[in-house]
């Protein structure tokens, strides 16, 4: 028999009138919504669609010092609700970011959040330090869980001890907020992430996606050409809210939540499990609109609901039994 | 040829209006659009069934026959997603994000519009020819069997066919190299010197690269690869410059020109 009753509720409220902005360590989003590293470009390419400046923020896709070509094609490839992917952090280096990409961006008023990547935990404090000079970055977010390069993805974020080495050394070359992008491979994510807490990062996003292999029956041969790729889509979903629900319990800063979100429910399924703010990725590429979607009807959530977006976070209501 | 980079991509819900079979594997579907759908011939939309839910998650790339009042493109099935739009019926909800990509650049007046097309690749050139219209374009169009040339009728209405299918079962036996070979030998005397549009198999368009690299002929593609999102975003649709490093067929693409592309890397 199901006994549940509803949530607590108020009053419904204009839509205008609901208050969606989250505190992220030390910056207050306009609201919860933001858009995910490697699923948005660098926030440009969408003018045809809407104004990006509305969301909470966009993560750039993943910065390097230097501009990275990628891997090989293939490089993506569809799985059941979800798809692989190997890009390899294509990018264009943090300097072309800085130069062609960030005045716009700063000049349109859009919330920046820097994604970096690097192989040596002294190249990660350099990509820190560059950026700290610059004007218009909301945060940084340390990307220390990339399954797709060879070096330096997952080590950093599967190992406490690592992970808490690249995030001490980024906090000493930047006062900027650190977020750093939890890998749901580590064998014990709630470690990695109390290890970032201490070493004085101020977030935790959660989670990057998880390796997987797709094989073509007809030539034997793995779709992707580098064999393994990283899971992302809905697929995803349910592990991703388990991890933000047992981080956000393990650690005291925010949880920045994504993992297969395409609609607004969930988004506040990852907001109930502990995330302050969520990031949408995948869901990008089918359409270009599906974050601003996101936000609009987390907006009608609230009105109807008489709640301030914050109200949402870690209400999961659960009682072991 | 040349506005249509001021287009402005949009997400468009439309009903289809209707499938034709061609045979077993190919199908045209048509879709119908309250506003009109500007798009350029060669260019391509971002389309998924509005109704599948979260699986197949991806929009599929697919170069569109027409735009208009009435956009359609011209589907083979090879997957779950276009095996979904091959059961599609009247009236089912799809959202097409377009128009997409660089479309064909124009053909010159003192140039001979020459289109080789292989086997689904025939769309953005059934586009073409139709845009070419008075021009009356050379088509030469391949295809494993004669059942893989699904709009062969169509080019033969818009000019002068030539077929070559591998087994032999339909047109001259062979690749469409070979008649390719015959078109530029005659087209060599001619006042115009052509100018070959091509849409196929990587291999295919490989291969016309090479022939019309040896001739010193203008050759463009229109490339086809897998993609997630096809406005420049995913980065999943690399494809190997001539000049080393990538371009992206989704946003430097579809058509291009062919002596850009590093064709030994292609599969």
């Amino acid at each position: 028999m199901n006994t549940a009753s509803p949530a607590p509720s108020r009053a419904p409220i204009a839509r205008e009138a609901v208050d969606l902005t989250v505190p992220i360590g030390g910056v207050t989003l306009k609201n919860p919504i933001l858009t995910a590293s490697g699923t948005f470009g660098y926030g440009l390419e969408y003018d045809d669609f809407y104004d990006v400046a509305e969301l909470g923020g966009i993560c750039s896709k993943g910065l390097s010092l230097e501009p990275r070509h990628g891997n090989a094609p293939e490089r993506i490839a569809e799985t059941a609700a979800g798809m692989l992917n190997a890009i390899g952090l294509a990018n264009v280096g943090v300097e072309a970011f800085c130069k062609d990409k960030l005045p716009t961006l700063r000049k349109r008023g859009v919330a920046v959040v820097a994604n970096v990547f690097a192989t040596t935990v002294a190249d990660f404090e350099r990509l820190t330090r560059r950026l700290d000079g610059e004007e218009g970055i909301t945060a940084i977010e340390l990307n220390v869980s990339c399954p797709n390069v060879d070096k330096g993805g997952m080590e950093f974020g599967c190992d406490p001890a690592a992970a808490a080495r690249v995030t001490e050394a980024c906090r000493a070359a930047t006062r900027l907020p650190l977020w750093v992008k939890m890998s749901p491979e580590a064998g014990e994510p709630k470690k990695v992430g109390l290890a970032c807490q201490e070493a004085g990062a101020d977030a935790l996003t959660a989670i990057n996606t998880i390796r997987g292999l797709s094989i073509d029956v007809h030539t034997w041969k793995p779709r992707l050409a580098n064999a393994t790729g990283g899971l992302s889509g809905p697929a995803l979903k349910p592990i991703a809210i388990r991890l933000v629900w047992e981080l956000s319990r393990a650690v005291t800063i925010p949880i920045i939540g994504i993992g297969g979100i395409a609609r607004t429910e969930d988004a506040i399924e990852f907001m109930l499990a502990g995330a302050s703010a969520v990031q949408v990725g995948t869901a990008n590429f089918a359409d270009p609109m599906a974050a601003k979607k996101v936000l609009e009807g987390l907006r009608d959530y609230c009105a109807a609901r008489g709640l301030a977006a914050r109200e949402l976070i870690g209400k999961l209501d659960y009682v072991k039994r | 040829m040349a506005d249509a980079a001021h287009s402005k991509r949009t997400l468009h819900r439309l009903a289809l209006h209707r499938r034709d079979s061609i045979g077993a594997a190919y199908h045209v579907l048509t879709f119908h659009a309250e506003q009109p759908l500007a798009v350029e011939a060669g260019q391509f939309a971002m389309v998924r069934g509005a109704a599948w839910g979260d699986a197949p998650l991806l929009p599929r790339p697919m170069s569109l026959l027409t735009g208009g009042h009435r956009p359609s493109i011209l589907i083979k099935v090879v997957g779950e997603g276009t095996r979904r739009m091959a059961h599609a019926s009247g009236g089912e909800p799809f959202d097409l994000l377009a128009p997409l990509g660089i479309p064909w650049s124009a053909c010159p007046t003192d140039r001979t519009p020459l289109l080789v097309a292989g086997g689904v690749g025939v769309a953005p050139l059934v586009f073409l020819a139709r845009k070419l219209g008075e021009r009356k374009a050379l088509s030469i169009y391949g295809g494993r069997t004669a059942d893989d040339l699904p709009m062969h009728e169509e080019l033969a209405a818009l000019g002068e066919l030539r077929v070559a299918t591998e087994d032999g079962s339909r047109g001259t036996r062979g690749r469409v190299t070979v008649a390719l070979e015959v078109a530029l030998d005659e087209l060599a005397r001619a006042a115009t010197p052509p100018k070959v549009y091509c849409c196929g198999p990587d291999r295919m368009m490989a291969a016309v690269a090479a022939l019309c690299a040896t001739r010193g002929v203008d050759c463009e593609v229109s490339l086809e690869t897998p993609m997630a999102c096809g406005y420049g975003v995913c980065l999943g649709c690399p494809v190997k410059k001539s000049a080393g490093g990538y371009l992206y067929a989704c946003t430097e693409g579809p058509c291009i020109a062919a002596e850009r592309i590093d064709w030994q890397a292609t599969r």
